[in-house]
């Protein structure tokens, strides 16, 4: 038996069950194409939003539309410098965000600082502090480009290689790590987020950390807010 | 301009010309610089606020002379009778670095001297309210003080990713990239 060529890997392995994976690829193509876009506008990208969304350039025949809130929210666009005070706003709202969600950094800020990179204001790397699937450089980049960004992420969403946010819950403890050296050690968020990865099943061995640790100690029970009419 | 402001505008400057410690330049029709010592500025302004109605503050600019150990407190006011900007110039000393308000003669100017003692560390003696505006997440030194290094700050709390791209290697390649180095520019961080 052993002088027999047996291949388990590469397209032969693919090709046994064709029907093996095509709930899942089902899945993966209605969403990407119905995607739900909170564009937190931090900077100047902004701009490029609106045209990109209306009748001259029209992304809704991707199937992608604005979205108000980030609880109804895939995508999450950070389009352009953020602030170290944007950037707590924009892990509150990335946090709320249900999974399966995706973030894409628009123009040269949120890769490297861009212009600002000599600010002592602003963050600069955006995937240190939140897992960022697909970035659109340029400053700004132009609605085709921001459109061809949007492609780009809906083949990835189709092949199931966007898989960012997983990473978030995998190695909560290193994204911790970094925006508590940047906020300071008493920083916390009202979302759960261990409590999530149990939920999600991605709970693995670098998920908590000496960071969590540390995030436990500090963290302050929710109390709700009393409303007051002056 | 009308007749009223023009004669307003001759009488203000015979009335200035007079004050020994008012040093005064016309740049402009519209546009005069007062250069005054720190304790007449007060005085002149609500001067110019009771006789020639120079009821606007428009801003109070701070500029750090940190060579000559000075701030420079600029009050730019706007006159609706006379429809000109006056520039008050004054310089404090850097250290202790505090100064009047002149919240009782114009209201505005709370919000401008929160932002400049936020900024530059001037206190003004007087003022309602000089807590964080801005910066209230900020805990280092007033970020905009000349001696201020941010690209050391920047080093210290923050991390850079790997990104040259092929066409960035190109412009290298011909001589292009980054044309005045950052270390030639800031004052911080010059040698001498």
């Amino acid at each position: 038996m052993k002088e027999l060529p047996v291949r388990t890997e590469g397209a032969f392995a693919k090709r046994t069950n064709p029907l093996a994976h095509v709930f899942d690829e089902f899945v993966r193509f209605c969403r990407s194409h119905s995607l739900f876009m909170l564009h937190y506008c931090t900077g100047c990208g902004a701009i490029e939003l609106p045209p990109a969304m209306t009748s001259r350039f029209d992304m809704e025949r991707l199937g992608i539309q604005p979205m108000v809130t980030p609880r109804q929210a895939d995508i999450l666009l950070v389009t352009g410098y953020v602030s170290v005070k944007t950037l707590k706003r924009i892990i509150l709202t990335y946090e709320q965000m249900p999974a399966p969600k995706y973030v894409i950094g628009i123009c040269s800020c949120t890769v490297n600082g861009g212009m600002y990179w000599q600010s002592y204001a602003t963050a600069k790397v955006l995937a240190d502090y939140l897992p960022v699937d697909l970035y659109i450089a340029g400053c700004m980049p132009r609605p085709e480009a921001v459109v061809s960004g949007m492609r780009k992420l809906m083949g990835l969403i189709k092949t199931g290689k966007a898989e960012s946010w997983k990473d978030y819950y995998r190695r909560y403890d290193h994204y911790l790590g970094n925006q508590q050296a940047l906020f300071g050690e008493r920083w916390q968020t009202p979302t759960d987020v261990l409590g999530e990865a149990q939920q999600y099943g991605l709970h693995g061995p670098e998920t908590e950390g000496e960071h969590t640790a540390l995030l436990q100690q500090v963290q302050q029970p929710l109390i709700p807010h009393r409303m007051r009419l002056k | 301009m009308n007749q009223g402001s023009r004669e307003l505008q001759v009488w203000l400057d015979d009335l200035l010309a007079e004050i020994e410690q008012v040093e005064m330049r016309r740049k402009r029709e519209r546009r005069m610089r007062l250069d005054v010592d720190a304790d007449a500025l007060p005085t002149l302004l609500e001067l110019l606020k009771g006789k020639a109605s120079y009821v606007h503050l428009s801003a109070i600019t701070c500029v750090d002379w940190i060579a000559e150990g000075e701030f420079e407190l600029i009050y730019h006011v706007w006159s609706y009778e006379t429809q000109s900007l006056i520039s008050a110039h004054t310089r404090i000393p850097r250290e202790p670095g505090r100064y009047l308000s002149v919240y009782d003669l114009y209201k505005p100017a709370a919000f401008f001297e929160r932002d400049i003692y936020e900024m530059f560390g001037v206190y003004f003696e007087g003022s309602p309210f000089m807590e964080k505006f801005i910066l209230t997440e900020w805990d280092g030194p007033p970020p905009m003080r000349k001696d201020f290094d941010s690209e050391a700050y920047i080093n210290q709390f923050f991390n850079w990713q790997e990104y040259r791209p092929d066409w960035l290697k190109e412009l290298e390649a011909q001589g292009g990239g980054i044309a005045i180095p950052p270390d030639e520019q800031r004052y911080s961080r010059r040698e001498d």
